[in-house]
């Protein structure tokens, strides 16, 4: 074969071969990267920095309606007022206190309103004691019983904080103990836990299938 | 040469070129190639404060051309006699996940396909079995019984592993503690997230996607700014945020407080008082010797 055929074929091998692949893209052989699989966009509910419920001070401090905490709109000054159990010792409340549920302490052993509210005086509250605290002040309260809990709060280590952590660089905010627990029932409630992720991992987790964390 | 061979010759060489041209069309789609500056941008340490300014204002940019919002991407640097150490309360973690969003929205994570720096990890009470670790649990609500969560993310070891492997110092520890990521340097070759023992570690297998009225514009170079395709990331203990004072993202959603953040040479932090009075239990994997700065500690 001579030098000009040679030099004939390597041009013609290469462009075969350019156009073949010219062919394989256009026709996309190889195919694309599948389209991924759409994720919902997270419910904002779950980046929501809220606590958990409201607290008295705070929908004062909001101008929320606050009217449930005056006692004496519907309470009379001059009467007194009077519990009734039942059999097993348990409160009953009345229709207007109906949306507490009374589940202070294990065993049933603090669910008596003048435990906490003082008797005399319906909008303070009382220590065990004798401190007489207002109703929306109620943190030394719970710390006159929750000495440990107390301490852990004021140290920083219990409860929510927001804001800065440095006090050189602005402020810090510091919630209450009513902001997460509900006094007459607090053990923190039951959360909605927000989605899973979405793994791309072939094998991965399926709807029905979750698969093993490494 | 004749005038058959000169026309002949042309036509295949024509075609040749044209076939070579469209072979390589696969090079178009290559269109993050950004500027001319960013390819020839130094490394992180050796920037003076001019060249600092202009990256930034260059990253400014790019992400309002892109987004079509002015960003505000700052270069924080480590504040003096400031260290700083997380502590997580493992008796008050409900594994709400939470955190997990509040952090994919402040460091603008991408959507899909899906990163995230944190892992919440559901383990049967009795131990701390990796093995009977699940992260996909979706019940109605959480907690559920005979389970505890273990929220997992960068640990900011004190002897990262990660820092070691990296062959180009593309990330490594500040002063601070925060082992960071200079998202430019990085070439993408996965090292470090195969030497992270806690998988805390997230690979950019495609450009991020991040909706436009999700971005947070506020921004820092080793933090949140948008990343491109083929580079690390990872949790910096919201960089753009604590070095300016405030408290990280994931602190602040917790509904239940379980999270702690501050300063430990600060004897007064809740982080020290945490530290010295509590029972901080682990340290992750700590038999292996990479010294976190992430505690887990309970309540009783």
């Amino acid at each position: 074969m001579n030098e000009a055929a040679k030099k004939r074929l390597v041009f013609v091998g290469l462009s075969s071969g350019c156009l073949v692949l010219t062919g394989a893209f256009l026709l996309e052989l190889w195919g694309h990267p599948g389209s991924l699989e759409a994720i919902p966009a997270v419910d904002p509910m779950f980046t929501n920095t809220a606590t958990v419920r409201v607290s008295g001070a705070e929908l004062v401090r909001t101008g929320g309606d606050a009217s449930g905490l005056d006692c004496y709109t519907c309470h009379d000054k001059a009467k007194r007022i009077v519990l009734h159990f039942d059999a097993q010792q348990n409160i009953i409340l009345s229709d207007a206190h109906k949306d507490l549920t009374m589940g202070h302490g294990r065993h049933n052993r603090n669910n008596h309103c003048f435990n906490c509210h003082d008797e005399a005086n319906l909008e303070l509250l009382q220590t065990r004691d004798g401190r007489e605290l207002k109703l929306l002040e109620s943190s030394a309260l719970c710390g006159s019983c929750h000495g440990p809990t107390m301490r852990d709060w004021e140290a920083g280590a219990h409860g929510r904080k927001s804001g800065f952590w440095s006090a050189a660089a602005g402020p810090t905010e510091r919630q209450n103990c009513v902001s997460c627990h509900d006094p007459h029932s607090p053990k923190f409630p039951p959360q909605k836990p927000a989605p899973r992720p979405h793994s791309l991992r072939a094998g991965g987790a399926t709807a029905d299938e979750p698969a093993k964390a490494h | 040469m004749n005038r058959r061979n000169f026309l002949r010759t042309t036509a295949a060489a024509t075609a040749g070129f044209a076939a070579l041209a469209a072979s390589l069309a696969p090079l178009r789609e290559l269109k993050n190639f950004s500027s001319v500056d960013e390819f020839m941008q130094k490394y992180y340490k050796e920037l003076t404060p001019e060249e600092m300014g202009r990256v930034l204002k260059r990253i400014e940019d790019q992400v309002e051309r892109e987004y079509g919002l002015r960003p505000h991407v700052r270069d924080l640097k480590p504040m003096d006699g400031v260290e700083f150490v997380y502590c997580l309360n493992l008796t008050r973690c409900i594994g709400c996940r939470k955190c997990v969003h509040a952090c994919v929205a402040e460091n603008n994570l991408s959507r899909n396909p899906e990163i995230q720096y944190i892992r919440v990890l559901r383990m049967p009470h009795g131990s701390i079995d990796m093995e009977k670790a699940e992260h996909n649990y979706s019940p109605e609500s959480v907690p559920e019984k005979g389970f505890f969560y273990m929220p997992v993310q960068c640990q900011q070891c004190q002897n990262p592993p990660c820092v070691k492997v990296c062959p180009v110092h593309a990330t490594w520890q500040e002063k601070d503690g925060i082992t960071v990521i200079d998202y430019d340097w990085c070439i993408g070759c996965r090292y470090c997230e195969a030497a992270c023992p806690y998988w805390a570690r997230r690979f950019n297998f495609t450009k991020p996607t991040v909706p436009k009225d999700k971005l947070n514009p506020e921004m820092a170079y080793l933090g949140n700014r948008p990343r491109r395709q083929g580079v690390m990331e990872k949790c910096h203990f919201c960089i753009q945020r604590t070095r300016a004072g405030r408290y990280p993202a994931c602190l602040e959603v917790c509904p239940t407080g379980a999270r702690k953040f501050g300063n430990i040479l600060d004897p007064n932090s809740e982080v020290s008082y945490i530290l010295r009075s509590k029972r901080v239990f682990i340290q992750l994997k700590e038999e292996l010797g990479t010294v976190p700065r992430f505690f887990y500690y309970f309540d009783v």
